[in-house]
């Protein structure tokens, strides 16, 4: 009786999938087009899964072990039913035992990875989705478990016609239920949604350069992507759930509410009403329309209350995100909370773009409805009518400098390093690490120059705040201002520059002027100089050090080392924080949120202030304004905050007291030079 | 009280005798003539500062006799002889009885008194009428409303027509327009000079240009004597917001800014009263004053505040804190740490990420001083700490810095502030 | 006489601003607010129109500046898509064309700022209008509270945050400054699609202003501290005084009660404790 029923069983599911596999694909082709190549892709799919994936979920070694098992069991148990009961090979003489045997092993391993997925589920932690998902294991074990039962006869382990017929109702009811979950529920919305997703999304997704090759590289794509504002018909950011391109859409339904990004996430951390993953399930209830009343994970926290009620807000595709008045789909203060600071992105295994959906979303709340919250409309109003966020004067942007008699690149034309200062350059705590940055490249006899009050804000405020125009007003400005003048690298201590600089401008420069900068953050500058063995530093005497990575400098630009061999070099042993390297947590000043200023609970930079002080340091080293200013405004704090660049230029040897490198060309025989 | 002064040449020469058993006596009689000084000094018969060097200083502890010549003690000061030295006005009194031409001034007369716009717009009003020594014209000042200045001829008023019925009071630009126009009609000044100052000649000065037809200059600075334009004098106002300088001839009617000229203080005038021939036509009034609104200074905007009363980490007793801020009109403020513990709401938050803040005084209790708060106080006249750190940047911000628990300061300084306003209420 | 509740209809007069630092152009600061004041109203009295009008030359610059006003309108439904350019020569009084305007299309309501960032800027436009339509002008506004058969109750700023309440029959001319609520954002897609609907004004060239010397102002002196000492003493001593703003006093191992009365004392001079 089986073997009539089994491929019928088999092909319906398969046909119900198929079903529900094209209409989640209409679900999804309702976003926006987005040219990715559909066969490059699908090939690079295993690639991408096996090496890229995994090197994310990798990180939990016993979740990974676990996956490999139940997926890798599931993904050979499935194609080998198919082609054993499905198609009838395993009636076969030669084939049956063979294929039937190996069936059995892929049921097996499935099974055992399957209880190592029921332990997990027995105690979850918070993170961690319920509901539906708490029945996963039940459905993967019924499946795994039935399956290898009714291959049993297969392999003649059992006659044929072993037990009665009500066995066999049994066994059948029991793979149905596993047949349902795994094929059937993979199309049409169980937990299972996520292989197929995930799959698709692996495959067509919107950043490929995040993937590696087999020639290497890559691994790393964090410029937001620039909105074209010379098409005026094309939309603003997002408004709707359509307006996401098609393969966000398909990213968000891909998530597997592991609730990774929730554990890392800063805001949430905080008590800010942010929870990346109820974020992205948002998405998910206005792709498919509905209320969010069947979430099964922790909510967004909301301001000391305890979490906004799961149910309130609903949507569908074409209606709004964020409501005018009353609630839609999120609220608004959500997309505000975040800081950018990419932990979601970097933790998710599907490969979710967080960052990207958040800031898409708030391009529209900035450019359509101009909603910006709190502070930031006065600091847009400045970076559009001073070319910088607090509206100082731009003739006023190298004050600071004034007896330090810096070289101008305009008087120059040409130098070896360019001296982005950034906004800093306004701000008095920030004005002492720009000195020491002077101090060490002087001390190196470097050929610098800087902008003077040619330079402008990077956009980098703007873009996050979702001023996208603004942001391309100072970008292309300062694309023009650099095409003027030869230099061979930029360095700048600020990261938020950096990152502009180096990944963002590259997709505005014009014919005239590409936008492709060689840009070094001041540690790895420094860090260069010293394995040059430019500068000597006297040994370090000082206490206890920590450092913290910025996640613009970290995160978005893979920076871990330079800072840390910085530090060995001025002899200073690190006791590094719990979460530090690529999983450091946010110190709550980037995308704006300090000017947004969405209360919580609790302060980020407070938070992060107590994990310095578990490493029982005296003297926490940094290499951004903002980390600077946001952990210096933490009051009662433990530790110090110094900048590398102040530390290096306090231990700094002065090259007097060394042999002497040959003259030091000034800068007036250097115009000379130039001249001649 | 007679101006003649009579020699007596007995006393004289008895307060040129020490040993003289009525010396002291006579040396305070003569004091008295000097126009009540103590009898170290008294103006001698023809008009000279006399002086007695034996009655300067006093006893010192020692016995031993001191002279303090900082001015703080005055000479003579026997006790009993406490007399304050009246200072003799000694500024010429000027009477323009048949003036060539007029200069009109509506003083604003903020809380009934010459405000100092008023006092230097009169000021400027002066130059204009002295102008031409021969042929002075004369200062008229229509004032509305009552008011409570006593020393209108002090500050340079020749004749005062004041209007002081009921419909001029409060916001009544229209009934005021009325009577200008009417002044105009009856005495048509050569000049009329408003004080370009809100809410006060800014507004009744346009109106009543338009009313007159002429195209008045505003935001008037400075002005000077030329003979080529119409009436002689050019000026030079303020305007596309303070950027620019634009020089013209002085029209009729200008609207000049605080500090256009220096106060008179060396005339005094005559200030005599003056009075309309016609009544003023009653205009219809179309704007309706229905009086003041009652505010709460904690409620009114950061920006705006004239005084600020600060709240940061420092502060424990919020309750004290809000009740002085309460007692003394201030409007509150906070420190970031302030309203990120919850205590203070985010748009009291003063600083470079809250409110950039003006405040005549800033009185900042518990605030240690971040750069960024420091950055948001800049532009406040009086800064006053409270601060239990005396290290802390506040205190080296401050023009007036208390150290001491922030609690007990407040609360003397409001049982003083109460202390002093039962007093005046005693005393009125 | 117009039922309750009824919208009414308003014009904005909007002028090119200049940013005071950089000088670069922008909505100006009052005109943005009064924009605020009737986008406002109009919330609370549906049924109320707003028009947005603007006499001046059309150029590149004021553009973007005059987008700038109509990125306010981000709520579509106003009818505030559009901005009324009555186009002139650069130089060009514009009190007889908006005059004309405003007298053939009868708002109820005139809202603008109280001085221009441009040019003369010397507020007189307003009064000007008044003049010439035979409007009530109420200047200095902080809110509008009802409009209700045909009379508005408005606030009016005093200094130190104090407000005092009008009520003026429409049709009427108020100005706002720096009192009234802070403008909205301007956003970039509804200014960028908004339009400028340009019609000729009248042009008349303002022969006077051109008569005048412009120059940017010089900064003015400060005043100094006249000293009328009766002794040379006084007079020496007043000119020997330490210069303003040196460090201040610091008040160490005092009692609270000395402490408040130091205080007391610079509160007093300084006359901000009202009586």
């Amino acid at each position: 009786m089986l073997e009539t029923l089994l491929p019928i069983l088999i092909i319906t599911a398969l046909a119900l999938a198929v079903i529900g596999a094209w209409r989640r694909i209409r679900l999804w082709r309702q976003g926006r087009p987005s040219a990715v190549p559909l066969f490059k892709g699908l090939a690079a799919l295993p690639r991408r899964y096996l090496v890229d994936l995994h090197h994310v979920v990798g990180r939990d070694k016993v979740i990974s072990n676990t996956h490999v098992a139940t997926a890798g069991g599931f993904v050979a148990a499935a194609v080998l039913m198919i082609l054993v009961h499905g198609l009838g090979l395993g009636s076969s003489e030669r084939m049956g035992p063979v294929l039937g045997g190996l069936l059995l092993l892929a049921s097996a391993t499935m099974f055992v990875g399957s209880l190592f997925v029921a332990k997990r589920r027995r105690n979850p932690p918070a993170r961690l989705s319920r509901g539906p998902w708490m029945r996963l294991p039940k459905s993967l074990m019924a499946f795994s478990l039935s399956v290898f039962l009714i291959t049993l006869p297969t392999v003649g382990v059992l006659p044929q016609d072993a037990g009665s017929w009500v066995l066999a109702l049994i066994l059948s009811a029991v793979l149905v239920w596993g047949l349902g979950e795994m094929v059937f529920g993979m199309t049409w919305g169980g937990p299972m949604k996520h292989a197929f997703a995930g799959a698709l999304h692996l495959a067509f997704h919107r950043r490929a350069e995040r993937f590696s090759t087999k020639h290497g590289g890559g691994g790393r794509s964090t410029g937001l992507k620039a909105l074209d504002l010379d098409d005026e018909r094309a939309p603003l950011g997002v408004e709707k759930p359509a307006d996401f391109t098609w393969n966000q859409l398909l990213g968000f339904d891909a998530c597997v509410q592991c609730g990774r990004c929730e554990a890392v996430c800063p805001a949430f951390a905080a008590g800010q009403p942010l929870n990346p993953k109820k974020l992205i399930q948002d998405m998910v209830v206005g792709l498919a329309g509905g209320s969010d009343a069947k979430y099964a994970g922790s909510p967004h926290p909301s301001q000391g209350l305890g979490g906004k009620p799961v149910g309130e807000h609903h949507g569908g595709p074409h209606g709004p995100i964020v409501a005018r008045e009353g609630t839609a789909l999120v609220d608004a203060e959500t997309l505000w909370a975040c800081t950018t600071c990419r932990a979601c992105v970097e933790e998710c295994p599907m490969m979710i773009e967080h960052v990207d959906a958040i800031v898409d979303m708030r391009r529209f709340l900035t450019l359509e409805r101009g909603e910006t919250p709190n502070k930031a409309p006065e600091v847009l109003d400045n970076l559009i009518a001073t070319d910088n966020p607090g509206g100082f004067a731009p003739g006023s942007r190298m004050n600071w400098a004034a007896d330090l008699n810096l070289p101008l690149i305009a008087d120059l034309q040409q130098v070896d390093v360019l001296l982005w200062l950034g906004d800093g350059a306004f701000d008095m705590r920030n004005q002492r690490t720009l000195r020491a940055l002077v101090k060490v490249l002087r001390a190196a006899e470097v050929d610098f120059a800087v902008l003077g009050n040619e330079e402008r804000d990077s956009g980098d405020v703007a873009r996050r705040l979702g001023d996208e125009a603004t942001f391309q007003s100072l970008a292309k400005r300062n694309i023009a201002t650099l095409a003027k003048y030869r230099f061979q690298q930029i360095v700048t201590c600020d990261p938020h520059s950096f990152h502009v600089l180096g990944n963002e401008y590259g997709e505005l420069g014009g014919p005239g002027a590409p936008a492709r900068y060689d840009v070094r953050h001041h540690s790895t500058y420094i860090a260069e100089l010293y394995d040059a063995g430019r500068l000597a530093f006297s040994p370090w005497k000082g206490g206890r050090v920590t450092y913290h990575d910025p996640c613009y400098l970290g995160r978005y630009n893979g920076e871990y080392e330079a800072p840390r061999r910085v530090l060995e070099a001025l002899g200073i042993p690190l006791n590094e924080m719990e979460r530090s390297g690529f999983r450091s947590r946010c110190c709550g000043g980037g995308g704006g949120a300090p000017i947004t200023d969405i209360p919580g609970e609790r302060r980020i930079p407070d938070m992060r202030m107590n994990d310095v002080k578990e490493t029982g340091a005296e003297l926490v080293a940094v290499g951004c304004p903002q980390c600077t200013a946001m952990l210096e405004g933490v009051v009662d704090k433990t530790a110090e905050v110094r900048d590398i660049a102040e530390l290096v230029a306090d231990a700094i040897v002065m090259p007097s007291a060394r042999p002497r490198r040959g003259e030091r060309c000034s800068p007036g025989s250097r115009t000379e030079e130039v001249v001649s | 009280m007679s101006e003649m002064c009579r020699r007596d040449p007995r006393r004289e020469w008895i307060a040129r005798n020490r040993l003289h058993p009525e010396h002291a006596s006579a040396l305070a009689a003569l004091g008295n003539i000097g126009g009540g000084g103590a009898a170290s000094e008294w103006l001698g018969p023809s008009g000279v500062l006399r002086r007695n060097p034996h009655g300067v200083g006093f006893i010192g502890p020692n016995g031993v006799k001191r002279i303090d010549r900082s001015g703080a003690q005055q000479g003579g000061s026997a006790p009993g002889h406490g007399r304050q030295a009246v200072q003799q006005d000694r500024r010429r009194h000027v009477e323009i009885s048949d003036p060539a031409f007029l200069v009109a001034v509506v003083p604003d007369l903020t809380g009934g008194r010459l405000s100092g716009h008023d006092k230097d717009l009169l000021g400027l009003a002066r130059r204009l009428a002295d102008d031409d020594p021969e042929r002075p014209g004369a200062v008229l000042a229509v004032v509305f409303g009552e008011h409570k200045e006593e020393r209108l001829g002090e500050a340079g008023i020749d004749r005062v027509l004041h209007l002081g019925a009921e419909t001029y009071a409060g916001f009544a630009p229209e009934a005021r327009l009325a009577a200008l126009t009417a002044v105009e009609r009856e005495l048509a000044p050569r000049h009329w000079l408003l004080p370009d100052s809100p809410l006060g000649g800014a507004d009744l000065g346009r109106r009543l240009a338009q009313r007159l037809g002429e195209r008045p200059v505003t935001g008037v600075w400075q002005i000077e004597a030329d003979v080529e334009a119409p009436l002689g004098w050019r000026c030079t106002a303020r305007g596309a917001a303070e950027r620019l300088d634009i020089r013209r001839p002085l029209p009729r009617v200008a609207l000049a800014l605080a500090e256009c000229a220096e106060p008179v203080d060396e005339t005094r005038h005559a200030a005599e009263p003056l009075s309309l021939g016609a009544a003023v036509p009653i205009a219809l009034s179309r704007i309706e004053d229905l009086g003041q609104v009652a505010v709460d200074p904690a409620g009114v905007a950061l920006a705006e505040a004239e005084f600020i009363l600060s709240a940061g980490n420092g502060v424990k007793d919020w309750e004290g804190f809000h009740h002085a801020a309460r007692v003394l009109g201030a409007t509150e403020g906070a420190s970031r740490v302030a309203v990120d513990d919850g205590f203070m709401a985010r748009d009291r938050q003063v600083g470079a990420s809250g409110t950039w803040v003006t405040a005549r005084v800033y009185l900042a209790v518990g605030i240690s001083g971040a750069i960024q708060h420091l950055q948001g106080i800049q532009g406040c006249d009086r800064v006053v700490a409270i601060n239990l750190d005396p290290g802390c940047d506040m205190i080296k911000r401050a023009d007036l810095a208390v150290i001491g628990d922030a609690a007990e300061i407040l609360a003397a300084l409001v049982a003083k502030v109460e202390q002093q306003r039962g007093g005046q209420r005693d005393a009125a | 006489m117009r039922p309750e509740q009824q919208g009414i209809e308003m014009a904005v007069l909007v002028s090119v601003g200049r940013h005071p630092i950089t000088g670069r152009a922008r909505r100006a600061d009052q005109d943005a607010r009064g924009l605020e004041l009737a986008l406002c109203l109009e919330g609370r009295l549906p049924g109320s129109r707003i028009g947005l009008l603007h006499a001046g030359p059309r150029s590149e610059e004021s553009e973007a500046a005059l987008r700038g006003y109509l990125g306010m309108a981000a709520d579509a439904g106003t009818g505030l898509n559009t901005l009324t350019l009555l186009e002139q020569p650069e130089g060009s009084d514009a009190i007889p064309a908006l005059a004309d305007h405003l007298s053939a299309a009868m708002p109820q309501l005139v809202i603008t700022g109280t001085r221009a960032e441009l040019g003369e800027g010397s507020g007189l436009l307003p009064y000007a209008l008044a003049e010439r339509l035979g409007w009530p002008l109420v200047n200095g506004l902080a809110a509008v509270e009802k409009v209700e058969n045909g009379v508005a109750t408005l606030l009016q700023a005093l200094p130190r945050g104090q407000r005092r309440r009008l009520q003026v029959r429409l049709p009427a001319i108020i100005c706002v400054d720096a009192a009234a609520p802070a403008a909205r954002q301007s956003a970039f897609g509804p200014a960028r699609r908004g339009e400028l609907e340009a019609t000729p004004g009248a042009a008349e060239l303002d022969h006077e202003l051109a008569g005048w010397q412009v120059a940017p102002a010089r900064k003015r002196p400060k005043r100094l501290k006249i000293i009328r000492a009766a002794s040379a003493r006084d007079r020496f001593k007043a000119a020997a005084a330490k210069a303003e703003g040196g460090s201040g006093q610091v008040l160490e191992g005092v009692s609270s009660e000395q402490g408040a009365e130091a205080i007391f004392t610079l509160l007093h001079e300084e006359g901000v404790l009202r009586s």
